[in-house]
């Protein structure tokens, strides 16, 4: 009984902290872990079990590989490409870029997409002499879609797909459509309230044509083989499991390929590894292993399941909404993390694997959309908003919430009636 | 050799209440490139200099690093507009605005000892071309660049030198 209430507590003390958001979460997350075993919860051993390592690798895998990537200007030559493909029309240049970020999310990384794309989009606008906002809500909104639709495209899918054992194709197919379906109707959202709007003289338009594209690309022998890499690492997320690998593995040997081939130092390249982020991940990872040794969590699995009577399609609506409107709110991580252990323990009461999938893909579209609904939802959001006030051009929480919120209990609709149809 | 017998004495300096268009002026009539900013005390606040101004006139987001290159662009109209809106902003708003850390300066005591200075002038993380020497009330007493060490090294070392027949 005591241990229990010890990783109550300091489960609730961390999220505490994480809410309050005044200590780096890494920092937080790490001396939860830590008290953890010092107060003799875990041991050392049962709390590195908790963590998962499939996540972590990919993770790290891809900050190595992007991290060099983006050194060739390759994402620059893209958005540039793509405003001039445009002509520059502000209207189609917002659309563009918006799926570009939508591309990049889905199988890169969405931090990486925002970026490198949002300080482009800002120099593009102040040719334009036009307002960034639209521009920039775009791209926020569009990051966590994208990456709404893959494996690897959200970090809840990544803690998803590697606690389930799913597959690259099984999120294609099952959240994929979704998330394709949402990126639309969110882009036909903002095409009524901005495409008549973001209109510039013609002599303006002339100016995103005197970009030159071809000046981005800083390092065209690095280029091409990023591109390579970048292939094969996708091709590799694509068939891992006919290939019988886990994706950390296809990272984390893209990102030992990259460093023995970039000509960079390698402690040059491991510099721009966020290690906050990872640590983070494996603090947070260690102190919900607490709530699942200790019993916590299968003990409110049956609480959840007593509510929703066991039964999936109304377990899968509550969670779409449960974890979409927290996730808007709260951060998404810490939250998927302890929702992951409470799904598993509901599935013998749901009647098994098979059965509860909807429930699962349920979560995923509900933590990664409700990202959408403020600033501080998902970290694409806290990025951009971040760079928008360093650049002088702030975006207000309540500004940013007045479009999106709404936006976002769209995205959840669509979803729910998705999975209604699909599955339930 | 210390900070005092090396520094240079009788600086130009602004009052915080002056415009960017006084330093730039400034800059121009004495070929300076840096002026402390200091209040009526002569208290150091902070220093101005061509790099900060440029600084301010570039877009935030190039400003910030978050573009490092802008090769491929054409340039900016507000890039040339920015320095008319500027002319008249007072120096307050521009001394350690960007770096609030590690402001755009360095400053030693008067007993600093010639290698300490030197050694600042190498290592420091933010671009110094002077170093200001300042009292325990961070009154300004004089200014430092890399040439008065070096002067007085040569100095001494032309003294130690055996005279030639």
């Amino acid at each position: 009984m005591e241990k229990e209430i010890i990783a109550v507590s300091v489960f609730f003390v961390v999220y505490a902290f994480i809410v309050w958001d005044k200590v780096d979460k890494a920092i937080v997350a790490i001396l939860g872990a830590a008290s953890l075993m010092a107060l003799g919860v875990l041991t050392q051993k049962e709390a590195i079990l908790g963590i998962d390592f499939n996540t972590v690798g990919l993770l790290t895998g891809m900050m190595i590989i992007v991290g060099v990537c983006q050194k060739t200007g390759m994402f620059h030559y893209l958005a540039i490409k793509s405003a001039k493909f445009a002509k520059g029309e502000p209207w189609l240049i917002l659309l563009y870029l918006a799926v570009i970020t939508a591309l990049f999310s889905a199988f890169l990384d969405a931090v990486t997409a925002v970026l490198l794309i949002a300080p482009i989009t800002l120099l593009i606008t102040d040719e334009l002499k036009i307002t960034p906002y639209p521009f920039l809500y775009s791209q926020i909104l569009t990051s966590n879609i994208g990456g709404t639709a893959t494996l690897v495209g959200d970090p809840p899918n990544v803690m998803i797909g590697s606690s389930q054992g799913f597959t690259f194709t099984d999120f294609v197919i099952n959240v994929g459509p979704a998330s394709v379906i949402i990126l639309a109707a969110t882009l036909a959202v903002f095409k009524i309230f901005y495409g008549k709007k973001l209109t510039v003289a013609e002599d303006v338009k002339k100016r995103i044509m005197q970009f030159r594209e071809d000046d981005t690309i800083t390092d065209s022998r690095l280029l091409k083989k990023c591109l390579a890499i970048l292939f094969l690492v996708v091709m590799g997320f694509i068939f891992h499991n006919h290939l019988g690998l886990d994706i950390a593995t296809i990272a984390l040997a893209g990102a030992g390929i990259t460093m023995l081939i970039s000509g960079e130092t390698v402690h040059h390249t491991m510099e721009r590894v966020q290690w906050t982020t990872l640590f983070f991940f494996m603090g947070l990872f260690v102190i919900v292993h607490g709530l699942v040794e200790t019993g916590v969590i299968s003990a409110l699995a049956t609480k959840v399941v007593t509510l929703t009577g066991g039964e999936v399609s109304t377990t899968a609506y509550a969670i779409l909404w449960l974890s979409g409107i927290a996730s808007a709110f709260i951060d998404n991580i810490p939250f998927i993390a302890t929702m992951i252990p409470l799904v598993d323990s509901m599935e013998p009461h749901m009647g098994g694997q098979v059965a509860s999938l909807p429930v699962w893909w349920a979560l995923s579209l509900g933590a990664c959309l409700g990202g959408n609904g403020t600033l501080i939802g998902a970290s694409p959001n806290v990025i951009v908003a971040g760079f928008a006030s360093k650049s002088g051009s702030p975006i207000g929480f309540l500004k940013f919430m007045l479009f999106a919120f709404p936006l976002m209990l769209m995205s959840l609709l669509i979803s729910h009636i998705y999975l209604y149809l699909r599955f339930l | 050799m210390n900070a005092a017998s090396i520094m240079s004495t009788g600086i130009v300096t602004l009052t915080p209440d002056k415009t960017v268009g006084d330093v730039v002026k400034l800059f121009f009539e004495q070929r300076i490139r840096q002026v402390p900013v200091v209040n009526e005390e002569n208290v150091v606040l902070g220093v101005i200099t061509s790099r900060i101004l440029l600084r301010t006139v570039l877009p935030g987001y190039i400003r910030e690093g978050f573009l490092k290159d802008v090769r491929f662009a054409p340039e900016l109209k507000q890039f040339v507009e920015n320095m008319d809106a500027l002319k008249d902003k007072p120096l307050s708003g521009f001394i350690n605005k960007y770096k609030p850390a590690s402001p755009d300066y360095a400053f030693v005591g008067p007993e600093t000892s010639a290698m300490e200075i030197a050694t600042l002038f190498v290592n420091t993380e933010i671009f110094v071309d002077r170093i200001l020497v300042v009292d325990n009330k961070k009154r300004l007493l004089g200014i430092i660049s890399p040439i008065d060490i070096f002067r007085n090294l040569w100095k001494e070392s032309e003294k130690d030198s055996p005279e030639k027949d």
